[in-house]
């Protein structure tokens, strides 16, 4: 069902947009580039934003969405937290604190994704070797590092790091609606080279994640027993939280700090289709992937011609249809 | 074949186990004994790999210090106190769980793991629970539930912390029966910390009596409950009967009735 | 603080464009009929109708504290600058102000009292300076962003009116309005207006035909793709576009007052994904605005339009009348 929704969403956010094309422009917009094609009446401009702009566009959120969605599934299920979402060690004030440097600095806009990433990636590895559990090996005989004290280090590197991107960016105050717009998130202006600069990282997160899903449903019996039953618990969580970073840091490189899909998406897909995680990490990548798309188609038409922060679309849209989850699923477990 | 070697944890400066040297002969059911605050709990975690301990702790020859959890997983099976139930697992997914260290890091379980973990619900008498949620079962089915993920283990070793806790008078006998007729079928060793004095006697081979995380006794029940033993650790509440078959039915009871009013 | 920046000036303009077109139509500074007999001193005590509200002030200030680039730029032109002892991190105009760290989106309250002004300009009053500064007796000018060019001659009048300067500042008014007319009067106005996509920064942030520069443009005939959006111009007339929407709507120039900011040009601009199909990126119809100019509605909004001007002679897109 999430794979049906996933090909509607693309389907419709290559045909829907402030530009008014026709459908069947649209599809011979889409032959365009091939060698072979018949002559086509449509317009080169209608072409180059079928191509150049609208495919990118909803390719990049797709791959974002997923991103989010997968990598809060993932950290829910090494943290044993609902609350856990893809910025809970400090991606997000890193990735910001990063992109600040850069547009206050008025360095080269092409450094902008690689220090939001390194400054994102960064800061999980900080909050990870001061959360004190990063190199516990192998051991069965020494205790795995508690998940609350990283998580703690996330949330006190997070208000360091967001205490100060604000500094600077108070400090260069011509460059803050740039900087604003930049943490608001988006993709106004997502481009095919956004979509190769991040795809080997989300890849490469995406097949790591994958593959602890297993073992992720061994972690919901908690620490402890996950270690008894063979699991080094706190190497799978370095590794988990390791590629959920690379795939997060990547994301919001390109895309901003969009918030919210990292918690909603796999808690409905909790909701809908049970809570093992063999089910909700693929789920969870599909349903982001449609849910970001479906953002974005409404982020680039509701006030049409003019954008609307896909921040406040996935949130105003996300919350309400969230809680509508959770309470029709409350009243059907009443019922049962 | 289970070797304690002057076996020793510190919570922080507080010594919780003081030097345990002991043996655990393959086969045997051996209870460790003792009041609150003893370290019963604390023997079993540090055997489990779960507690950082000084001395050494040999299973089969094999130290368990610095030992992979993999490793350790198919020597020995632990069932803590009070497991996590997660509300929505099915009861047989929750048995696979047990297989996992005989899974590859990053695989899927088998066909055979699934037959493995199927008749392990069938011995116990939980086939017809297999694909309902946890939140669906009763202690007792809980009970033998996290039994059968501990022999999906396929260990020699088990280890129980207080199995019986969580269950009423009745269900307790019935579920140290189960541990018992499993352990002479699959000749497992097993290590329990178990509360009631009086069902340890019946059930183990040996108990151990722990005090202040040392041994205060050790040995065949017969030898370890003796009042003149148990009273020196758990104070003069305790009484001993002995029945005619020799069995022994641990008591507690008060010292002196107030003298009545009026 | 969340408030958008290099649109500040214009955006929170935006938010009182609503109040001072509702007082358009009055005259906007007191007393004008007391002082038809003006001598450059002034007349003080005086009491400054703005719109936002009455500002008096007592005596001829010798001491003020300019926290907006605009109304620095304004002091200057009507000969007020020697009073000025303090201006903004952003008044980088003229160069000899006396430029200080003073913040005047975040402004520090003991640090403009430890100055000891006798009058300050702001263009937006943060933290509500007005009402603080007014326990300390010091007067508070807020001179926010006009929607139309008869705002700006108002704002230079109640500024000359305030500094002594009157005489100046009606000078300078007249000065402007003779060149404005001028540079209108040298092109053809065109049979269809010139579309145009003014871009406030790279990620499309753009303005309306309704706001202050979009009237600028408006008088050479220009008219801006943005005002297609929804409700724009109700929300102050600076919306985020689509790129597919700028693309689609194929401006005939491109005005980009993000040059000193984020370094675009035409050669940035054709990079952009299908932006090379541009009419105006293949025809060079490329305008660059100095983003600091663009951004005032000071003396040289003048400059402004006679960049624009001289940019859409040289392609084409105006034709002179030979008047100028």
């Amino acid at each position: 069902m999430a794979t049906v929704l996933l090909f509607l969403a693309v389907a419709a956010g290559i045909m829907i947009g402030p530009s008014d094309i026709s459908l069947r422009a649209v599809g011979e917009a889409l032959l365009a580039p091939l060698p072979w094609h018949p002559h086509l009446s449509v317009p080169a401009v209608d072409v180059a934003i079928i191509w150049q702009i609208r495919r990118p566009r909803v390719v990049l959120a797709g791959m974002v969405g997923a991103m989010l969605a997968g990598s809060g599934a993932a950290y829910q299920g090494v943290f044993r937290n609902p609350l856990a979402d893809p910025y809970l060690l400090g991606v997000a004030a890193g990735a910001g604190l990063g992109a600040t440097v850069i547009i206050i600095n008025g360095a080269a806009p092409g450094l902008l994704p690689v220090a939001a990433f390194a400054g994102g990636a960064g800061t999980v590895a900080l909050t990870y070797l001061l959360g004190g559990s990063a190199d516990r090996g192998g051991d069965a005989t020494r205790p795995a590092g508690g998940s609350a004290s990283i998580m703690l280090a996330g949330i006190a590197m997070t208000a360091l790091l967001t205490a100060v991107q604000t500094y600077l960016q108070q400090q260069h105050f011509p460059q803050l609606q740039q900087v604003y717009t930049w943490i608001l998130g988006g993709f106004s202006l997502a481009s095919w080279s956004d979509v190769t600069l991040i795809l080997p990282y989300l890849a490469v997160a995406t097949v790591v994640l994958l593959a602890h899903r297993r073992l992720l449903d061994v972690l919901r019996v908690g620490e402890t027993e996950a270690n008894v039953l063979g699991v080094d618990v706190a190497r799978v969580r370095l590794t988990v939280v390791a590629a959920a970073t690379l795939g997060t840091a990547a994301a919001v490189s390109v895309s901003g700090l969009i918030g919210f899909v990292g918690i909603i998406v796999p808690h409905t897909v909790r909701l809908a289709a049970g809570a093992s995680y063999r089910t909700v990490l693929p789920v969870s990548l599909i349903g982001g992937a449609a849910f970001m798309i479906l953002a974005d188609i409404a982020a680039r038409t509701v006030q049409a011609p003019a954008e609307v922060p896909i921040g406040v679309i996935t949130a105003a849209a996300g919350a309400p249809f969230f809680l509508y989850v959770l309470r029709s699923r409350r009243a059907r477990r009443e019922l049962a | 074949m289970i070797v304690l070697e002057r076996v020793a944890v510190h919570y922080g400066e507080r010594p919780a186990l003081a030097s345990v040297s002991h043996q655990v002969a393959p086969g045997e059911w051996l209870a460790v004994v003792g009041p609150n605050g003893a370290g019963k709990s604390t023997l079993l975690r540090a055997m489990a790999g779960l507690l950082p301990h000084q001395g050494q702790i040999t299973v089969d020859g094999q130290p368990t210090k610095g030992m992979a959890r993999r490793r350790l997983a198919r020597l020995v099976a632990y069932v803590p106190q009070t497991p996590t139930f997660p509300p929505d697992m099915t009861s047989l997914d929750y048995v696979l769980l047990g297989r996992t260290p005989h899974i590859g890091y990053l695989r899927m379980e088998t066909q055979q793991d699934r037959e493995l973990c199927g008749g392990l619900l069938d011995q116990l008498g939980l086939r017809t629970l297999a694909g309902r949620p946890l939140a669906t079962l009763s202690g007792g089915e809980l009970q033998r539930l996290v039994l059968a993920r501990a022999l999906a283990q396929e260990s020699a070793i088990l280890l129980l912390d207080e199995p019986t806790s969580s269950l009423d008078l009745g269900r307790r006998v019935e579920a140290l029966e189960m541990v018992d007729a499993l352990r002479r079928e699959r000749s497992l060793t097993v290590v329990s910390a178990v509360h009631d004095l009086t069902l340890a006697g019946q059930f183990a081979d040996r108990l151990m009596l722990l005090d202040q995380g040392r041994i205060a006794a050790a040995g065949p029940p017969g030898k370890v409950l003796r009042e003149e033993v148990l009273v020196p650790c758990f104070g003069p509440g305790v009484q001993v009967l002995t029945e005619p078959d020799g069995s022994r039915i641990v008591l507690s009871r008060r010292l002196a009735a107030p003298s009545p009013r009026g | 603080m969340r408030v958008p920046s290099r649109l500040p000036a214009i955006v929170l303009a935006g938010a009182v464009a609503v109040s001072l077109a509702a007082c358009g139509t009055q005259p906007q500074t007191s007393g004008s009929g007391q002082s038809g007999t003006t001598q450059t001193t002034g007349a003080f005590p005086v009491t400054i109708t703005t719109s936002n509200g009455p500002v008096h002030i007592k005596a001829r200030p010798g001491a003020i504290i300019s926290l907006s680039p605009t109304a620095t730029e304004m002091l200057y032109a009507i000969g007020a600058g020697s009073q000025v002892k303090a201006v903004d991190s952003d008044s980088n105009y003229p160069p000899q102000a006396p430029r200080t760290k003073l913040s005047g989106l975040q402004p520090n309250i003991e640090a403009i009292v430890a100055d000891k002004p006798d009058l300050v300009v702001v263009s937006y009053d943060a933290s509500t300076l007005a009402s603080k500064l007014s326990a300390f007796s010091i007067p508070v000018l807020n001179l926010s962003a006009p929607s139309s060019i008869s705002g700006v001659y108002s704002e230079f009048t109640q500024l000359g009116r305030a500094t002594g300067h009157l005489a100046q500042a009606q000078r300078e008014v007249a000065r402007l309005r003779q060149q404005i007319s001028a540079i209108v009067a040298s092109v053809k106005r065109p049979s269809h207006p010139i579309t145009y996509y003014y871009e406030l920064d790279p990620t499309y942030y753009s303005l309306t035909s309704t706001t202050f520069v979009g009237r600028l443009l408006g008088m050479l005939g220009m008219k801006s793709i943005a005002d297609a959006a929804k409700g724009a111009a109700a929300a102050g007339g600076y919306p985020q576009l689509s790129s597919e929407y700028i693309l689609s709507a194929n401006p005939q120039y491109i005005l980009l007052a993000d040059t000193i900011c984020c370094h675009q040009n035409a050669t940035t601009l054709a990079k952009r994904p299908g932006w090379a199909n541009l009419t105006a990126v293949k025809d060079k119809h490329v305008v660059l605005l100095n983003d600091n100019i663009a951004s005032r509605w000071g003396p040289r909004i003048v400059d402004l339009l006679r960049t624009v001007v001289a940019a859409l002679k040289g392609t084409g897109g105006l034709k002179g009348t030979g008047s100028s």
